[in-house]
């Protein structure tokens, strides 16, 4: 992961670095943090396997269809669903979109560089010539346009993969819950080392994708590209999604002149752990979406904890989405130590200094996040 | 049927207005477990009525006489407050055109949008938007345009600010109201008088007055200037064009309508004030003077932005400023002609940018780059739209330009001049966002850019083969010269002039990374440019400044002047040391000397009185 | 029937005051809701016994009382008067509803708030000279002490300020009284015969000068108006909504009722002053606006400007310009009284009503939305955009006083700019942008602290939409009550065109 933060030398920074290399933890250990961080990545995985699930669905079954209209719909169809989903009584899969669309703007990772291979465009025609067999209107279009229809099989690329992700991550976060509920996690460091050992047992876990069209499967991420989980899709997923993100238009100007948002993109601080959680629920904050669905499977003892609150049920979203951050911040603590380049724990000095160089770029990041907010 | 269709005609406006008021459930946050789109949807179904409902009108008063609906409101003394309506082939064909392009830029919002939570209350104000807009269309009243005009006002602010959590949104919502409300009020001042001295406000009870009125010069000026000042506010022409430029920062579906049809509202109202602006030949050379220097202004600004959206809304402006020129020539058939097909153009470019702004996350031209086999919806969508918009192939800007150079060839060179200006740096400009966005290299925000999913598109694509049909639409509604009458010389001009617009914009080297030049004359020319020839700076350190002075002189004036000597501040403090001892101290005496101290007053008042 | 009015508060009051049993301050307040609620649905009554085509006084009542001293009891209502009376009622009701749930001495509070109406109620419907001066110093008793034993820091200063002010009203009012009875040479303070004096032109203006002190302190007209922001920001919410929305309308009321009805030719002689005196209240008004900081002082001198339409719309004296005086005040009531309801709830929560600090409060979770909307709406209202009140008002103020005063109507006209600049900018700071650190943890808004909102609004887009319903109660009487004055247009006005009816 490369990242234009220059180590930084804080005291905050230097507090979280000696926390990490003593096996501590970036979110206060508090049984209030535990219950909020817990009830939050349970209904957190509900919600990720409904966008897991669809978006897995959109990209096998929608396959370069111009006209999705019930791509929400998973392929069960009914009235009584239609006049839900038009009631707006549904999980909001907008986001689940948005989400991969970010992934996929901001890139990195292998699966990256190899959608832009020969051997994937050699993939994604083959894909196409066999979809577009009879559609000669199409045809046209695709030799006057010829990226359009690679762009659109990219997309679906990326909708694969942030589904495969998504469901590991749903397993993960459903078993750390019925663990918190059979009373074996009872810790902020035990969320983190649940996660962490969920993030390991599928760090190599491979990422394919295949679609079948007339009765044929046609390859497109093909187990021969090498894409696994943990490098090519989470390393990316965090990068884009937690830190990266892209500028909410309710809170920030797009108007080139004013020069809001930065040229590059690796400057970016809009993701998940940075962004302000008071404005949730305003126009243009599209979390906003995430934290609503979210609400419909809140667990019992977390809904009572935010009901306990002043405002009550008023500021539900803006409660689930400061809890949201709070357990973000576990997931990225296990990535950071998934991802160190030795143990935190190790004694050999060269192997410290390496670590410390590596937390440096990654604490350096976050001091700029919502991580000083959560301390307290 | 037909018949009753016809007679509540005047209802069409109002289905928008209805579909707002059912918004409130979701726009108030009664409804809360479920989402906002069902408002959404209500809002389509209401404008698609609207739309059903209008079609058929128009067939109905297709080649018949103007109708009037009067409805009665109130009456106030001696005035009587009827909405009159006209109901005529142009007036539900504008209506037409404003809900069709409404219900467009309504679809594209549900994919633009989707994300938003505020989704009903975005639709709430596009409905509004759209009954004050096809109000507009249909209304034959000034009294009546004035009140719509005044919503629209409200409804801009509301829209611009949607983002209420924005900064910049913050002040771009406040500048856009009280720029417009500065020319509605002087719009307020003429419609009062002209309601004094006409009697009535109905366009053809003024045209009637008009008619014969004799006015001294002074007044019919100055009446027909403050009857200018809404227009210019709201078709952002100089002196109040900066709003258009801060409202971009508004959603995009709302700049679609506000860049096609809510300038165009305005323009409107002047077309159908012409014949009182007549009066004065003064306020006629007012309105020109303002549309040259707005449409050759706007235009070399345009030129000079390098944010998406601005560039085109200052295009927006310059093309009003030729609806003013002819208006101020009073030809109000090529001023209605510029405005129709600079509407569809428009609102199809917006349309395009919008679903570029989407994909690539990004506003800034020197950004982007490659686009084009990408998104082939969205790059015809900006080619199309470019060229209904210029005088180039014969779609509908070419129509509309040369219509406007004919009518001003006899006896008005300079004019004729600023139209193929107009012309020739538009094309450039066009060709300069054209070429950024979509062509050259790919850029790290647009590398990953596939196209917009269906919701933005169809209307986009619906709208792409209106405007390449616009010629015919033309030809129907007999808005077209006869080929074998049609000036070759004019056409060959404008030709000429796209031309070498279209030269000077394919060979402009581009910047990207807003590289200013070295060359220090070219620089200031480029900043002047981009900063709007700094007019805000103008009217910041003048108007504002001046007011805020001035309310911060009489506030000094009120606190030690006014309060200390003219009246009796001095006496109270020294009563007050008193009764405020007592009233803190909480005891009943207290309470009863104060009634007893008033009672005191009231007595001592009335025994003198019997005295 | 008009008596009940007054005397149905009064009698609520002293119930209130001596009920023998222990009261929480809730109960007490459910009291004086019902009672209030009463008086309105009275209110109701009267409107319905009250014929709107009739232009004369109206269901009178008449008991002899100190005849020696010219004083007798005699009621009735006009057009002029009654939708005043409404907004009384109404007032009143949602005053009570807007109180604190937890006040310090309920029993004194909401009987004051009683009394203060029923003397509302009695000045508008007095027939009598002495019997109006009555009523408006009583009004004054309970308004003080509101204001000094509920009200802000500086409660002390502002309700003596505005005791020294209002009774210097007061002696000139006398005084006035005294010179219109007696120079026209009448026996008692009866008003209906004061109606035929002849009065010399010069003696009349100077009445009229001491009237419009009197009642120029009450509007108040600048620059007699120093008292009202200083009352407004130490008084509670209730009061601030009472001495905006019905209060400062004694001094309207009273201008057009004894003023330019009593003394016409004098009103005629003095009228071009007035215009320009309203001008510069307006302007004035507004400015001040402008340069305030504190929300509720920035409402306080607004009412100072759109008060200044009324006097405005009163020296032009037409019929149409004398029916959107009315229709102002009205709308004014609603508005302002909307305005101080909601910046009460603000500073409620918020525990300030500092437009610097304040910030984002529309946020939907933990800011005021729907207050929030509804001060947009308000301040919309305020600034005559159609649709709702403020513009039919506006409109037929301006329209009716163009004619005889173009000048000072187009001056006037900037006012509402400006009107626009200063709510504005406090709509954009207090509730646009981001909420302020301060204020990210406030408690819930309940229905009940919108519900006076929610009313308030209802009416002003109500009759914003069928200004009608409203206009029909004044019509006959202002036609009546311009009949005496000769104005000379400056423009000369055409004779409306009949317009060709629809052949639809």
């Amino acid at each position: 992961m490369t990242s234009t933060w220059k180590p930084l030398n804080s005291p905050a920074a230097d507090d979280y670095i000696q926390r990490l290399t003593a096996g501590g933890v970036l979110l206060p250990d508090t049984p209030i943090n535990l219950l909020e961080v817990v009830g939050i990545l349970k209904s957190y995985g509900v919600v990720l396997g409904a966008y897991a699930e669809n978006l897995c669905f959109i990209a096998d079954d929608q396959f370069l269809e111009l006209f999705p209209f019930f791509k929400y719909f998973n392929g069960k169809f009914s009235w009584p669903k239609l006049l839900r989903h038009w009631w707006h009584d549904r999980i909001n899969f907008e986001y689940a979109e948005y989400c991969m669309r970010t992934m996929m703007w901001h890139g990195g990772g292998g699966l990256d560089a190899y959608l832009n291979t020969p051997a994937f465009a050699q993939l994604a025609e083959q894909a196409i010539q066999a979809k577009l067999k009879h559609n000669p209107l199409m045809q046209g279009l695709h030799r006057l346009f010829p990226d359009f229809l690679p762009e659109q099989i990219r997309q679906s690329a990326y909708y694969s993969t942030l589904g495969q992700f998504w469901h590991v991550m749903n397993e993960i976060f459903i078993s750390l819950s019925d663990r918190y509920d059979g009373g074996e996690v009872t810790s902020i460091p035990q969320v983190v080392k649940h996660i962490l050992s969920g993030l390991v047992a599928a760090a190599s876990q491979p990422i394919t994708y295949t679609v079948r069209i007339g009765g044929k499967d046609y390859e497109i991420l093909p187990a021969a590209a090498g894409l696994t989980f943990l490098a090519d899709a989470a390393v990316p997923y965090v990068e884009a999604v937690f830190f990266r993100g892209t500028p909410f238009l309710g809170v920030v100007s797009y108007n080139a002149q004013a020069q809001q948002i930065s040229p590059d993109q690796a400057n970016f601080a809009y993701g998940a752990l940075y962004a302000d959680p008071l404005p949730v629920g305003s126009a243009g904050i599209p979390p906003t979406l995430l934290m609503q669905d979210m609400r419909h499977f809140l667990p019992e003892y977390l809904h009572d904890f935010y009901r306990q609150g002043k405002r009550g049920e008023d500021d539900l979203r803006v409660r689930i989405c400061q809890s949201f951050q709070k357990s973000m911040f576990c997931v990225t603590n296990a990535a950071v130590v998934g991802l160190a380049p030795y143990p935190l724990n190790t004694t050999e000095p060269q192997q410290q200094a390496a670590n410390q160089k590596y937390l440096q770029a990654w604490v350096g990041r976050m001091l700029t996040s919502q991580l000083p907010t959560v301390q307290e | 049927m037909l018949q009753f269709l016809l007679e509540t005609s005047w209802w069409i406006p109002c289905y928008g207005l209805v579909g707002a008021v059912l918004t409130l459930p979701w726009s108030i946050g009664l409804i809360q477990r479920t989402g906002p789109r069902p408002a959404a949807y209500l809002n389509l179904l209401m404008t698609c009525l609207a739309l059903v409902h209008g079609a058929i009108v128009l067939r109905g008063v297709w080649h018949q006489d103007p109708q009037v609906i009067l409805l009665h409101w109130f009456q106030a003394a001696d005035l009587d407050f009827s909405l009159a309506l006209t109901i005529s082939p142009v007036s539900v064909g504008a209506m037409e055109a404003v809900t069709g392009l409404s219900l467009l830029a309504q679809f594209y919002a549900l994919g633009y949008m989707e994300k938003d939570w505020a989704l009903a209350r975005f639709f709430a104000l596009m409905g509004i938007f759209e009954a004050a807009i096809s109000g507009l269309a249909v209304s034959d009243s000034l009294f009546l345009s004035y009140a719509l005009l005044e919503i629209l006002t409200l409804s801009t602010y509301l829209l611009v600010g949607f983002w209420y959590a924005q900064p910049l949104v913050v002040t771009a919502a406040r500048d856009a109201f009280l720029t417009k409300r500065i020319g509605d009020l002087l719009l307020l001042m003429g419609v009062i008088t002209l309601s004094t001295m006409a009697g009535s406000l109905n366009f053809p009870d003024l045209y009637a007055w008009a008619d014969t009125a004799e006015l001294s010069a002074s007044t019919s000026l100055l009446l027909g200037l403050s009857l200018i000042a809404g227009p210019i506010g709201k078709c952002a022409q100089f002196p109040l064009h900066l709003w258009l430029d801060e409202a971009m920062e508004g959603p995009n579906p709302a700049s679609i309508l506000r860049n096609s049809v809510v300038v165009a509202a305005g323009a409107y109202i002047l077309i159908k004030m012409q014949p009182i602006l007549a009066l004065s030949p003064g306020a006629l050379t007012v309105l020109i003077v303002i549309g040259s220097v707005t449409a050759v202004g706007a235009s070399l600004v345009a030129i000079a932005q390098i944010d998406i959206k601005r560039a085109l809304s200052h295009s927006t402006s310059a093309y009003l400023g030729l609806v003013f020129m002819a208006v101020g020539l009073q030809w109000t058939d090529v001023a209605l002609l510029l405005l129709l097909t600079h509407s569809i153009a428009k609102a199809l470019m917006f349309m395009s940018i919008g679903s570029v702004i989407l994909t690539t996350n990004n506003q800034n031209l020197t950004e982007m780059g490659g686009l084009w086999s990408r998104m082939p919806a969205t790059t015809i969508a900006f080619a199309v739209g470019s060229l209904g918009l210029v005088g180039l192939l014969p779609l509908g800007g070419f129509w509309a330009m040369y219509q406007a150079i004919y009518s001003f060839w006899f006896g008005q060179p300079i004019l004729v001049t600023i139209v193929l200006l107009v012309n020739g740096l538009t094309i450039i400009n066009l060709l300069r966002v054209f070429r950024l966005t979509f062509l050259g290299q790919l850029q790290p925000k647009t590398r990953r850019s596939p196209e917009v999913a269906w919701p933005m598109a169809v209307p986009m694509v619906s709208l792409t083969v209106v405007a390449l049909l616009m010629p015919l639409i033309l030809h129907n509604f007999s808005l077209l010269p006869d080929w074998s009458y049609t000036n070759k010389i004019i056409v060959v001009l404008l030709l000429v002039s796209g031309l070498i617009g279209s030269a000077i914009g394919v060979t402009l080297p581009l910047n990207r990374g807003w590289s200013r030049t070295i060359y220090k004359p070219l620089r200031l020319a480029q900043d002047v440019l981009a900063y709007d020839f700094y007019v805000d700076r103008l009217y910041r350190l003048t108007v504002v400044a001046g007011i805020n002075g001035l309310s911060r002189c009489s506030a000094w004036f009120d606190r030690y002047i006014v309060d200390g000597l003219v009246n009796l501040a001095g006496l109270s403090s020294i009563l007050s040391g008193e009764v405020l001892k007592y009233s803190i101290s909480g005891q009943s005496q207290s309470y009863i000397l104060a009634i007893f101290l008033a009672a005191g007053v009231l007595g001592l008042l009335l025994t003198w009185s019997i005295w | 029937m008009l008596s009940l009015l007054i005397w149905m508060p009064v009698l609520g009051a002293v119930l209130l005051t001596v009920w023998p049993s222990k009261l929480s301050a809730v109960r007490l307040r459910q009291i004086a809701f019902i009672i209030m609620a009463v008086v309105l649905g009275w209110t109701a009554v009267v409107g319905y016994a009250f014929t709107s085509s009739d232009a004369s006084l109206q269901l009178r009542e008449e008991l002899p009382w100190l005849e020696g001293l010219g004083l007798s009891y005699r009621l009735s209502v006009d057009g002029l008067s009654f939708p005043l009376l409404v907004l009384n009622s109404l007032l009143t009701w949602l005053a009570l509803h807007a109180t604190e749930a937890k006040i310090q001495r309920p029993r004194l509070y909401y009987a004051l708030i009683l009394l203060l109406n029923a003397a509302v109620s009695g000045a508008f419907v007095a027939e009598n000279l002495l019997l109006f001066f009555l009523f408006y110093e009583l009004e004054l008793i309970p308004l003080y002490l509101l204001i000094s034993i509920w009200g802000g820091p500086r409660r002390g200063y502002a309700a003596t300020k505005f005791l020294i002010y209002t009774a210097v009203s007061g002696v000139l009012l006398l005084g006035a009284f005294l010179g219109i009875t007696w120079l026209g040479g009448m026996a008692s303070f009866d008003y209906q015969p004061l109606l035929t004096q002849t009065i010399p032109v010069v003696q009349q203006c100077w009445l009229l000068g001491a009237l419009l002190i009197g009642f120029g302190i009450k509007i108040p007209l600048v620059p007699f108006h120093t008292w009202l922001p200083d009352a407004h920001v130490e008084a509670g919410t209730p009061v601030s909504m009472l001495l905006a929305g019905v209060l400062l309308k004694l001094g309207t009321y009273g201008l057009i009722r004894y003023g330019m009805v009593l003394l016409p030719q004098g009103w005629e002689t003095l009228a071009p002053w007035l215009a320009t005196w309203a001008v510069i209240t307006t302007l004035y008004g507004a400015l001040m606006a402008i340069a305030q900081t504190d929300m509720k002082r920035m409402v306080a001198f607004s009412s100072i400007a759109h008060m200044g339409y009324i006097l405005l719309a009163c020296a032009a004296a037409t019929p149409l310009s004398l029916l959107g005086a009315i229709f102002q005040m009205v709308s004014h009531g609603l508005i302002s009284a909307l305005l101080f309801a909601l910046v009460g709830v603000v500073y409620q929560k918020t525990g300030t009503r500092n437009i610097e600090v304040l910030r984002g409060l529309l946020n939907p979770e933990r800011g005021l939305p729907i207050i929030g909307s509804m001060m947009v709406l308000g301040v919309m209202a305020s600034a005559g955009i159609p649709g709702m009140v403020g513009f039919i008002s506006e409109f037929l103020v301006f329209r009716g006083s163009f004619p005889i005063f173009p000048l000072q109507t187009l001056l006037s006209i900037i006012g509402t700019g400006l009107t626009a600049v200063y709510f504005l900018l406090l709509v954009n700071r207090v509730f646009f942008g981001r909420l302020s650190p301060q204020v990210t943890d406030l408690p819930p808004v309940t229905w009940g602290d919108r519900f006076p909102g929610l009313i308030l609004t209802g009416l002003i887009v109500l009759f914003g939409l069928q200004p009608a319903w409203m206009l029909n109660w004044s019509q006959a009487t202002t036609t009546v009550l311009a009949a005496p004055l000769i104005r000379q247009p400056l423009i000369t006005q055409a004779t409306p065109v009949i317009s060709p009816s629809s052949p639809l």
